[in-house]
């Protein structure tokens, strides 16, 4: 009874007053929680999407056997379907075609994923075909065999129908490495539970000629029954298997990407959650405010002899109520964010990692419940020390004229004392190595700087404050203000750590995002030293098929004007049971073109010596990272032909994936891999070249092959545009903490000029001017913005440098060259001191106009 | 004729370059065992009872078709996908357990990509998977499955019979509407039938069509009803109806009477008459088959009764459903008390194939 009436009293009372403030602490939870919930909801769709990439057959699928590095021979099927328990076999190829290319612009058209499959095994507990009407729902007769099996029939989704314009039996061309085919539309699907709509179905003879692999496979889908003899099963296939087939199962093939992953979403998934503490520090803010506005009516309270406790949980009901509120248009807030953040998050993932296409979010209720949860939790959290304060209130000293807050100074140094504490401990923090790839003591580091220039900030302002009353003196207005600025540090602290939070956020992104994008620039000026580079059309470099493939760089290395021609293969591979890159390049060069940066002293004739034709390697420093390889150890690599042990001759710098690159010669892969398709080809060209005229002579010896010919310059910009979109989304969450510190600054001046009402109206009375107390208002405000800035841009560096040197080194070994955007962040400063007189005005002119008579009688 | 069934895709009807049935053939054996890949369509079908000397009974249906994809069935060029076959091999294969009153059938499409499905060109020598027809004297047959399997030696006890004229049996008026179609109306052997662990020795009575033609059916014709008698006197009887949709049947529909000899006298739609007895409802197809048949060959002296052994052998197949029974031959005056004690086909034993009774059957 008594809390409801509390409640009654004193929240939602102070909540009909002050709806501006509640709305925008609201909002600043809001926002929080949105951001939150949209990267966990994008991070959630980006690995549901390689669930059903992966397990695109049949749910009854338990047991795959996929070729690793290089296809194997399909006659592992034969073997394989005697292996008793497997009642389902079925032989997959897999690939990607480029769809609605346009011949002027090689960068053009879409990925589509194609499967090959045996089209007459019915996948396991599909649907009974009606075959004898011949028709179905959408009125289309049943493929003919004859156009699956000889005509190069494809299946394809409604989407894609609509997309390209096909119906059933129109000719649809694609283009597949560098050469264009003629399909045929054999049927258009309805949407498949669990198959992603851009996945082109395809008889397997179709997809063997198609992507260069007549007589082999990439994958065996296999249902065993019973299940619980999968394992002795996959025993008893790895016998009988080719080495480079492994059998994994559909969970851990799932597995192995989501860690892939994991650190990507990790890292992404704490920026987001930084940005809810930072609505939390709002909460705490507003709150405390609150507190210290009913102080009156909290000794009034306590005298009429309500408890301590009674008071306190009105007080939490409130951030409860923040919280809630917030958390719930968050939620809604986030799940429009998503569509968005699906779509940057999927960009980066395929740039980054695996080729991926979402068809949309999805909407993982536990996302929802565990965001929704946090942002309560964190809100409640926020609301303890102001409501512990409020409900310590003496009677007698609240009720007393003028009681503002008055806490010792002594207090305020324990506070400082106990940030630099953290402050130190963050640093020792990051001296801790990662636990199992994951930089928990980073991200706890992060948390220690968080706090400890929160709890710091307070004296920090005092010090400010008072040496721009000193500095200010001639200005008493100005003076004033300042002075005001120290007298409720504690508030005006939590205010000024919000703001540093918010800023340093944004400072540490933009420290990470630009030194990385400034090493990756002068990486590729150093590695990218052809002329030219040829790859294949469309967004994403599929490798040139066997046919055009090898007797392409020959054919280009004659033309007149080529000094030299260098070829690159990149496929997948597993090492110690994990997925990473296997690269191949003719090493021949590597003395006399330095294509590579190398890590440590390197004699390259000598490196060159060992490399060509050996089975010898260079890895990348990523690799070094996941792997714990160095230079001098060998390091045993699963090829077509049986494992085999390569020497790992030096370490390499590379931006280009964090899950790591082991290079080698290209005669040496061959000869294991029998692979000889290649990715792309760089070219040299003589000194006097034309380049514009090299291109269009590469480009007809090429036809009727169809290449994307870039140029140095191009393909570097092409590289930083792959960068900027692969932190689009980091940078969304640089603008969005801004919005929050903005937020922050307007709360909590406004909660300022309030506080001060009486004040205020004193100040008036004793003769002070309108002009005069705005100018005292705003140099208030400035200050307090300056104050966030400086400790905003102190905070980021340091959070900067924690990412670069940390966090991100432990995860994903990336080296990353310090470069700090000084101008972006004085910028930036600027713009927190602008935006905080900004939010000034309002309450300075509120302040201004105050009625003094109505201001002084309460004194 | 028969069993055009089972194709699970369609095929391209009446493409151009297969070659049509309506022209004469001169069988020739052991060659024509073989595969004929100018047709689009043909079938290996083995239908037989088994007794086990336990006196357990069963029946059994063995079946690989063969389906032309392009005719001719060109071998894949080296560049090109083994898996771009010329041809495909459904197979179907159902065992009656007449005794413990259980039908179960399996069913399969094999590609021969990787060998795993093939018709030899000479000679007999099918297989689809592990399901195989080998061999002519003896015939070995294979089918097994890990519920049942059947592994049987026969031996033909007659001549090929070919049916219909110079070698062409006609499925309707048109021209092409035909098949080169052959029997060996009795073979005899050994062997052995496993259900789940349990094996029996069983000796064999076994019958088997091997047919080809690429255009089969009339248009109007929406399924058949065909009867394989191996008579207790040493005769053997195939007869056929043709069925239209008004459930009428077309004058093409004919037959064949073997005599002990081997001779074959050919039967016209007007030389027997069959008339359904009874009826059963399918409760997986829900499709009303007859069941039960009077049937006389007045010029042969036949006039039999015909009870299915099991009610329910439907295969419900991913194609088309349909019945294919082991039947039980009565002599027509036998009393309905006499039927009841026990084991009474004393009249003979047979096969019956009902089809278009759920859907039509694909063309």
């Amino acid at each position: 009874m008594i809390a409801g009436w509390l409640l009654r009293a004193l929240v939602i009372g102070y909540v009909r007053e002050h709806p501006w403030r509640t709305l925008l602490t609201v909002v600043a939870v809001a926002l929080g929680v949105a951001v939150a919930v949209a990267v966990q909801l994008a991070n959630a769709t980006a690995v549901r999407s390689f669930q059903s990439s992966v397990n695109v057959v049949s749910s009854r699928v338990n047991l795959q056997i996929v070729a690793d590095g290089a296809p194997f021979d399909e006659r592992a099927l034969m073997a394989v379907e005697r292996v008793p328990s497997i009642s389902y076999a079925q032989p997959t190829v897999t690939g990607t075609i480029l769809a609605g290319s346009h011949p002027a612009d090689p960068r053009s058209g879409e990925m589509l994923p194609v499967i090959g499959v045996d089209v007459l095994r019915p996948y396991p507990g599909a649907q009974t075909q009606e075959a004898a009407s011949g028709e179905d729902a959408q009125g289309q007769r049943q493929p003919s065999l004859r156009s699956l099996i000889e005509q190069n029939g494809v299946l394809i989704s409604q989407r894609v129908a609509a997309r390209y314009h096909v119906r059933q039996g129109s000719r649809w061309t694609a283009i597949v490495g560098v050469r264009r085919y003629g399909l045929r539309v054999a049927a258009v699907l309805p949407p498949i539970v669990g198959v992603d709509s851009s996945v082109v179905f395809a008889d397997i003879s179709t997809a063997q000629e198609l992507f260069g692999e007549v007589g082999q496979l990439d994958r065996i889908d296999c249902v065993v029954e019973p299940a619980s003899a999968v394992p002795s099963v996959a025993a008893a296939l790895r016998r009988i298997l080719p080495p480079n087939a492994r059998v994994t199962t559909p969970q851990r093939r799932t597995g192995e990407i989501v860690s892939l992953l994991r650190s990507f979403q990790l890292n992404l998934a704490a920026l987001a959650y930084v940005a809810l503490l930072v609505g939390t520090y709002l909460i705490y803010n507003a709150v405390a405010i609150a507190v210290v506005q009913r102080r009156g009516e909290i000794g009034v309270l306590r005298a009429l002899g309500v408890s301590r406790r009674a008071i306190f949980g009105a007080f939490v009901c409130e951030g409860m109520f923040v919280g809630v509120l917030g958390s719930m248009l968050g939620a809604v807030l986030g799940a429009l964010l998503a569509q968005s953040a699906v779509a940057a998050v999927t960009q980066t993932v395929s740039s980054l990692y695996v080729f991926e296409h979402a068809d949309g979010v999805v909407y993982d209720w536990r996302v929802f419940a565990f965001v929704f949860a946090a942002g309560i939790v964190a809100s409640t959290l926020s609301t303890l020390p102001p409501a512990l304060e409020a409900a310590g209130t003496e009677p007698a000293t609240t009720m007393r004229a003028g009681a503002f807050e008055r806490r010792s100074p002594r207090r305020l140094r324990l506070y400082a004392g106990i940030g630099c504490a953290l402050l130190a401990a963050g640093w020792l923090l990051t001296l801790l190595p990662a636990v199992d790839g994951v930089p928990v003591a980073g991200f706890a580091a992060g948390l220690a700087f968080v706090f400890g220039v929160s709890l710091a900030a307070p004296l920090g302002l005092g010090i400010l404050a008072r040496f721009a009353a000193w500095a200010l003196a001639r200005f008493p207005s100005a003076a004033l203000g300042a002075r005001n600025l120290g007298t409720s540090l504690r508030r005006n602290g939590v205010a000024l750590a919000a703001l540093a939070v918010a800023v340093g956020m944004s400072v540490a992104i933009g420290t990470l995002v630009s030194s990385f994008r400034g090493t990756v620039a002068a990486w590729t000026g150093q590695t990218l030293k052809a002329d030219l580079f040829i790859t294949p059309p469309g967004p994403q470099n599929t490798g040139f098929d066997v046919a055009t493939g090898v007797s392409l760089p020959a054919r280009i290395a004659q033309l007149p004007g080529v000094a030299a021609v260098d070829i690159f293969r990149g496929t997948e591979i597993h090492v110690r049971g994990r997925l990473t890159n296997l690269g191949a390049t003719n090493f021949s060069s590597l003395e006399r073109r330095a294509k590579m940066e190398f890590i440590g002293r390197v004699d390259r004739l000598r490196l060159q010596r060992e490399l060509v034709g050996r089975d010898a390697v260079v890895v990348s420093r990523p690799f070094t990272v996941r792997f714990g390889v160095r230079p001098g150890e060998t390091i045993t690599l699963t090829t077509p032909s049986g494992p085999r042990a390569f020497s790992i001759e030096a370490i390499y710098n590379d931006y280009s994936s964090d899950a790591g690159f082991v290079v080698m010669d290209i005669a040496t892969y061959r000869r294991w891999w029998h692979d000889r398709t290649i990715n792309s080809i760089a070219v040299y060209a003589r000194s006097n070249m034309d380049l514009s005229t090299l291109r269009t002579s590469i480009e007809r010896a090429a036809a009727p092959a169809r290449l994307t010919v870039q140029t140095t310059r191009e393909l570097r910009a092409q590289v930083l545009r792959i960068f900027d979109r692969t932190f689009a989304i980091t940078s969304a969450l640089y603008a969005i903490s801004i919005a929050i510190a903005m937020l922050g600054v307007t709360t909590a001046l406004a909660a300022l000029v309030l506080e001060r009402r009486r004040e205020i109206g004193l100040l008036r009375y004793l003769g002070l001017r309108r002009s005069e107390v705005r100018a005292m208002v705003l140099v208030e405000a400035g200050l307090l913005g300056a104050g966030a800035a400086v400790a905003g841009i102190v905070l980021g560096m340091a959070l900067g440098l924690l990412l670069i040197y940390v966090i991100n080194a432990q995860t994903f070994g990336w080296l990353i060259e310090l470069g700090i955007p000084w101008r972006s962040f004085l910028g930036l400063a600027a713009a927190v001191i602008v935006a905080a007189f900004a939010a000034a005005v309002l309450p300075a002119n509120v302040a201004a106009r105050m009625a003094t008579a109505e201001a002084v009688r309460e004194e | 004729m028969r069993r055009l069934l089972a194709l699970v895709l369609m095929v391209t009807c009446c493409a151009a370059g297969w070659r049509s049935a309506g022209a004469p053939y001169a069988f020739s054996f052991p060659r024509d065992h073989g595969s004929h890949p100018n047709y689009r369509l043909e079938w290996w079908y083995f239908t037989g009872h088994l007794l086990a000397n336990d006196g357990h009974r069963y029946g059994f249906e063995l079946t690989i078709f063969r389906v032309g994809i392009a005719p001719g069935a060109p071998t894949p060029r080296p560049e090109q996908s083994r898996w771009r076959d010329g041809e495909i091999f459904p197979a179907h294969f159902a065992l009656s357990d007449d005794t413990d009153g259980r039908f179960s059938y399996a069913e399969r499409l094999v590609r021969p990509a990787l060998g795993d499905a093939g018709a030899a060109r000479y000679g007999l020598d099918v297989h689809a998977g592990d399901w195989s027809i080998r061999g002519i004297d003896p015939i070995r047959l294979q089918a097994r499955t890990r519920a049942q399997g059947v592994t049987l030696r026969l031996r033909s006890l007659k001549p090929a019979a070919v049916h219909g004229r110079n070698g062409i049996s006609r499925k309707g008026s048109c021209a092409s509407c035909a098949s080169h179609y052959y029997s060996l109306t009795r073979l005899v052997g050994d062997g052995s039938v496993r259900v789940g662990a349990h094996r029996r020795v069983v000796r064999a009575l076994v019958w088997m069509d091997h047919e080809f033609g690429s255009d089969e059916l009339e248009p109007n014709v929406v399924g058949w009803d065909w009867f394989a008698f191996q008579l207790a006197d040493g005769r053997e009887v195939m007869l056929y109806h043709l069925r239209r949709r008004d459930g009428t049947f077309i004058p093409a529909s004919s037959g064949s009477m073997v005599a002990r000899d081997g001779s074959v006298r050919r039967l016209r739609a007007a030389d027997f008459s069959i008339v359904p007895t009874g009826s059963w409802r399918s409760p997986h197809s829900r499709a009303l088959y007859p069941s039960g048949w009077i049937v006389r060959v007045p010029l042969a002296a036949l006039a039999v009764r015909v009870v299915p052994r099991l009610r329910d052998q439907e295969l419900a197949s991913r194609g088309v459903s349909y019945w294919e029974g082991d039947v039980c031959l009565e002599p027509l005056s036998t009393a309905a008390s006499d039927r009841a004690a026990g084991d009474a086909c004393t009249a003979g034993q047979g096969y019956v194939e009902l089809t278009g009774y759920a859907g039509e059957v694909p063309r």
